[in-house]
């Protein structure tokens, strides 16, 4: 999969040549090759017809238009997902809003490490198969969380897990090894007017430790942050 | 429009009071000028009756006028007789000439309602017939006044009927001048509510206060103008900051792309690849400075925009606790979360606030490397009306005498100490954040150390929810 991924086309849009470059100088390094590049709006949508890109990078600021017309006019013809990459302070809502449909923004200056990880995440979110697109199952010690099974599997054989419990799970799977806060979990898991959730909340979390932790009332995978909220340990295997 | 009811009703009430005072007026000054002179002379029936009772009859005859009443006589410059029952003069004192000396009934009939040979005359009775006085000629009038007796028996409510009438007609007037005048005043008052409100005024400059309105047609042109001066030079300003960090952020990823790049390039020594980390890591901070500046700058000339929505207090700072551990908090630092209440609501820009008291958590360690505790509280004011966060941390602190300038923009002529650390713009950014919230941030230091942050809002009503 990771191959498919290099062979993306990538189109860079930006009028400050040495930007331009310098993306197109990471990319390879991250071992993209098919990497097309524009300094204004008409070259790019020209770029957009023939080459036909998988995937573009686009300034805000160009010599004979900005982004977001230049977007529209993409949207025309072609629904490919979209990176703005913008020097001013500009509001998310501008960027990501306004019924474009953009996929990510980022303000400059940007380290390129930050720029190949967006870049990749969105590739991976809009063109891996369905089944990959999100990981269905996770380890934590020597239970498996099996998310779209909705059930736990370990050495106490499997468990189901109920709709929030499989929610909660999902969320702080969402946010592992970081702290999430008990109203983001009510809410994620309850909607907006979630306010008063709190203890039916640590009712689920201790219900959820039953089912993954060796020793429920000594837990190491799902941590409590006290006063604040909750954190998954879960570590990264290959 | 309140207010010019209320001036109708105090003009109308003035001009009613100043009638019935006018009234008033009238009747004592009738009193005082009008009937001045027959209160300084004796009236003529009193003279008459005490000269009858001053004429005593002697034997034979003879009549003697007291002492009293011949003076009073003499001072009138009145003359007096006794008229018998016969119609003869019997008696009488300076009586001119050309005086009848014997009177027939019809005669007496004649003078008694008027006069006795142009004479004036009042009449008294007396044991011996009647007495005459007479004035000098033309010294008094004599009117005959006869009444029905059904119309004197209808004076008091004639009087009161007039005085009814009297009232209306003052009020109808005072109300007929009343609206005039408030015909003339009320653009002139929408005029100067409108100045208040910055709004242009363009009022027409005739009539009575032409000239007032004239001149206030000035003051809002002049208000405009300034208005839009001011607005002008906060957007060059603004923009200026704003085009600033734009050109500072083009070459600034060159900076930072290429230094981290040479920092992960292995095939460099460890020395060279050190000091890309340098450069790195000052971009970055450059990074945040430039970002920081355009934020203060947009919110110092209200130029951010805000999105509000309802926000519980104590789930934005548990949010921006955890922000600040995710970063990864060195374990000198720890922060407590210590609500004293849990149902606290405000409305305001999430993200905008998340800076504001992240922070104040970033300044609480960057200012106590040695390491510190950070607790955030959460109130209500006593009359609940506003509610907010405090943050307070059991640090160095900061001299008293520098709180104040904490919040006012680095090298701005407000602020006599260099920001100690830092662009110092982290203060003055949570500031003009809580500014802009229609919030306030206070500080404190006390005297044993730590640092104290109160960021105050208005308390908002809890949304309605479905509670479980």
């Amino acid at each position: 999969m990771d191959n498919r991924m290099k062979d993306r086309k990538i189109l860079i849009v930006d009028d400050e040549p040495e930007i331009a470059a310098m993306i197109e100088r990471f990319l390879r390094r991250e071992g993209f090759y098919r990497i097309h590049v524009a300094g204004d709006c008409a070259t790019a949508l020209s770029l957009c017809r023939t080459v036909r890109p998988d995937i573009a990078i686009l300034d805000v600021m160009l010599p004979d238009g900005d982004g977001f017309s230049l977007l529209f006019s993409i949207r025309r013809f072609s629904g490919l997902p979209v990176l703005f990459l913008t020097a001013r302070g500009e509001d998310e809502d501008r960027l990501l809003g306004l019924g474009l449909g953009a996929d990510d923004y980022m303000v400059k200056p940007f380290l390129p490490k930050e720029l190949v990880l967006r870049l990749k995440a969105i590739l991976k979110r809009v063109y891996a198969a369905p089944a990959e697109k999100r990981p269905a199952a996770f380890r934590l010690g020597d239970a498996l969380v099996d998310l779209d099974g909705a059930a736990v599997r370990g050495p106490r054989g499997e468990q189901p897990l109920t709709a929030k419990e499989r929610a909660i799970l999902a969320k702080l799977h969402e946010e592992r090894n970081r702290i999430v806060t008990s109203d983001a979990l009510c809410q994620a898991v309850w909607g907006d007017d979630s306010f008063g959730y709190e203890n039916t909340l640590m009712v689920h979390i201790r219900r959820i430790r039953e089912k993954i932790e060796p020793d429920p009332s000594n837990p190491v995978h799902l941590l409590t942050v006290r006063g604040l909220g909750y954190k998954l340990i879960v570590k990264e295997t290959g | 429009m309140d207010g010019i009811v209320r001036i109708l009703r105090r003009f109308v009430a003035a001009a009613i009071l100043l009638s019935v005072l006018l009234l008033i007026f009238n009747f004592a000054l009738l009193g005082l000028l009008v009937f001045k002179e027959q209160r300084q002379h004796p009236a003529p029936e009193s003279v008459v009756r005490e000269v009858a009772e001053g004429l005593s009859v002697l034997e034979g005859e003879r009549y003697a006028l007291a002492e009293g009443a011949a003076e009073l006589l003499e001072r009138q410059q009145a003359w007096a007789m006794l008229i018998g029952e016969d119609g003869e003069v019997k008696w009488e004192e300076r009586m001119p000439g050309g005086i009848p000396r014997t009177y027939g009934l019809t005669d007496v009939a004649k003078f008694s309602r008027y006069y006795l040979a142009e004479y004036p005359v009042y009449i008294w009775e007396h044991a011996e017939g009647l007495v005459v006085v007479g004035y000098p000629k033309g010294s008094h009038g004599k009117f005959q006044f006869n009444w029905n007796a059904d119309w004197v028996r209808s004076v008091p409510w004639r009087l009161g009927m007039l005085l009814v009438l009297n009232a209306a007609v003052a009020l109808l007037l005072s109300i007929l001048m009343g609206l005039r005048m408030v015909r003339n005043i009320r653009p002139l008052v929408t005029g100067i509510h409108k100045l208040a409100r910055e709004e242009p005024v363009r009022l027409e400059e005739r009539g009575l206060l032409g000239d007032l309105a004239g001149s206030i047609n000035t003051a809002s042109a002049i208000l405009q103008e300034k208005n839009a001066a001011l607005k002008a030079r906060d957007e060059a300003r603004s923009n200026w900051i704003a085009g600033i960090s734009h050109d500072i952020r083009t070459p600034l990823s060159m900076i930072l792309g290429y230094a981290s790049e040479l920092e992960e390039n292995p095939e460099l020594p460890e020395e060279e690849r050190r000091q890309a980390g340098v450069i790195r890591r000052q971009g970055e901070k450059l990074r945040s400075l430039v970002s920081d500046l355009n934020l203060v700058s947009m919110l110092e000339y209200d130029m951010q925009p805000l999105r509000r929505e309802r926000i519980r207090l104590p789930a934005l700072a548990r949010q921006a606790a955890a922000d600040m551990l995710n970063g990864g908090l060195d374990e000198r630092h720890a922060i407590e979360l210590r609500p004293a209440e849990e149902d606290l609501w405000i409305a305001g820009d999430r993200k905008l606030l998340l800076r504001a008291v992240g922070n104040l958590l970033q300044n609480s360690v960057n200012h106590n490397p040695q390491g510190c505790r950070i607790v955030i509280g959460a109130f209500r004011s006593e009359d609940g009306t506003r509610c907010g966060l405090v943050v307070r941390d059991d640090g160095r602190g900061v001299p008293r005498e520098q709180l104040a300038e904490l919040t006012e923009l680095p090298y701005s002529s407000n602020r006599k100490h260099p920001p100690r650390q830092g662009h110092g713009l982290g203060l003055p950014m949570v500031a003009r954040i809580m500014k802009a919230h229609r919030g306030r941030l206070l500080l404190d230091s006390p005297e044993g150390g730590g640092f104290i942050a109160v960021l105050e809002f208005p308390a908002e009503e809890r949304p309605a929810v479905s509670s479980p």
